[in-house]
């Protein structure tokens, strides 16, 4: 393949560095053939090399900055047999395995990000050498640099709003000998319109709780509803959301959420946090937000 | 050998009887929910309304007792449609 | 409920919450995953268990025609 075009387009296949990869292919080991696990992009200056000596990436490895046009992507050698795309495919299938990378990935992203501006990197991105994570922040340079801006110094906070507990479930299972059909249908019929006000009290609160954190917070991300079957939660996820904030605003965030806990009696609410700002990588209105 | 296979049955009848159900009980809160929107149009009868209650009533108990031989939390019966997101809605 | 600005290193995280954070468009049971392998390489993964998050805009090299230069755009 002939490099006929914009040699500096790094999302051009014809490029001399997969040439060389072919034909090293033959023995030579070149660093074109590992992989690299990416977790974060940082401005150069920034790079956090004293946190990223203090942990491990999500194969053990050790994690460093890689540099280029005034940006670094942090990131670790991982080994082929599992980043590859097959063997990922198949790994990321398995739960146990999915949550290890998972926590190992936000363990590096979080100490990296301590006291510096971090863009985290979607899970299992993983780049062909240095060369493909340099083409990663070539690529992107532009949104790495405008998305380092705009989050510096802010911190993303979670709250996730579930319906509280139902009331004691009525003594409807074993119908009394007395009870006919009707009362049967009456009964019922109470049950669901309970049910049905104690939703809309449910999700009129949801919403009174999201405008008034949303106006708080420099930026608000709906992520969908957490499925029971996940979290293990009894209770309906009803919102989950991610709030911008700036760091030093933190504690007053965090104190009113707690007053909203207090005011809202249809509801339970959960803060998490601070996160690396994960959910606002994407500028608003470039999807995934959700006014 | 034979122990494995008395195992694979259980959990096959177990299975079978949790889809089952699991349809039965959609069609258990369809029919709820039309005779109770019919209850509120005063559309049926004494006689309509008491029969239809006692056999909504009978399958209650019924699907109880079954979910309670197999071991089936109510709870789960559901059946995953993918995109378009679980069969029974949420319990009340 | 947690109202304490301490650091998450202290605390248990839940894996629902990470996820969500982690795969980009949240975390939904079953379905297919396309996870982003950066660069010019992309990778389309069938979760069969329990997890998936999508973006259908993300196209596999290995089968279709390369994608243009900004690979984020939803």
């Amino acid at each position: 393949m002939t490099d006929a075009t914009n040699v500096t387009d790094p999302t051009d296949t014809a490029d001399p560095t997969r040439t060389a990869e072919a034909t090293a292919a033959a023995g030579a080991t070149t660093a074109t053939g590992t992989l690299e696990y990416a977790y974060a992009v940082v401005r150069e200056a920034d790079a956090p090399h004293a946190a990223l000596e203090r942990v491990r990436g999500v194969a053990g490895e050790p994690v460093r900055a890689v540099r280029h046009l005034g940006l670094a992507v942090l990131a670790g050698p991982v080994p082929a047999a599992d980043f590859d795309e097959g063997p990922l495919r198949e790994r990321l299938e398995d739960l146990t395995w999915l949550e290890g990378v998972a926590r190992a990935h936000q363990q590096v992203v979080d100490a990296a990000g301590a006291d510096t501006c971090v863009i985290p990197v979607r899970m299992a991105t993983v780049c062909r050498g240095e060369e493909g994570l340099r083409r990663l922040l070539a690529s992107g340079r532009d949104r790495f640099a405008t998305a380092l801006d705009r989050l510096e110094g802010r911190v993303e906070w979670g709250v996730k709003v579930y319906a509280a507990s139902a009331p004691a479930a009525e003594p409807s299972a074993e119908p009394s000998a007395a009870s006919s059909g009707r009362d049967y249908l009456r009964r019922r019929s109470a049950q669901r319109r309970a049910s049905e006000q104690r939703w809309e009290h449910t999700e009129e609160g949801a919403r009174r709780v999201h405008e008034t954190l949303a106006a708080l917070a420099e930026g608000a991300r709906l992520h969908p509803p957490q499925d029971v079957r996940l979290s293990g939660e009894a209770d309906r996820n009803v919102l989950n959301a991610a709030y911008l904030i700036p760091h030093e605003e933190s504690e007053a965030f965090a104190h009113r959420v707690g007053e909203l806990a207090g005011l809202e009696t249809a509801l339970r609410l959960e803060l998490t946090g601070p996160w690396a700002p994960y959910s606002f990588v994407a500028a608003e209105g470039n999807g995934r937000a959700e006014p | 050998m034979s122990r494995k296979l008395e195992l694979d049955q259980d959990t096959v009848e177990r299975d079978l009887m949790k889809l089952v159900l699991t349809v039965v009980e959609l069609l258990r809160q369809l029919m709820e929910r039309q005779a109770l929107r019919r209850v509120d149009q005063g559309d049926l009868t004494e006689d309509q309304e008491e029969r239809i209650g006692q056999t909504l009533m009978l399958l209650e108990d019924r699907m109880g007792t079954l979910c309670e031989r197999y071991g089936i939390k109510e709870s789960d019966l559901n059946l995953d449609l993918g995109p378009l997101g679980p069969l029974l809605p949420p319990r009340e | 409920m947690t109202t304490s600005t301490s650091p998450l290193a202290h605390r248990q995280i839940a894996l629902v919450d990470l996820l969500d954070r982690l795969l980009a468009g949240g975390v939904v049971i079953t379905g297919d995953v396309t996870l982003r392998i950066a660069d010019v390489d992309l990778v389309r993964i069938d979760l069969r268990a329990l997890i998936s998050s999508v973006n259908e805009n993300v196209p596999s090299p290995w089968d279709e025609p390369r994608e243009p230069r900004e690979p984020e755009e939803p």
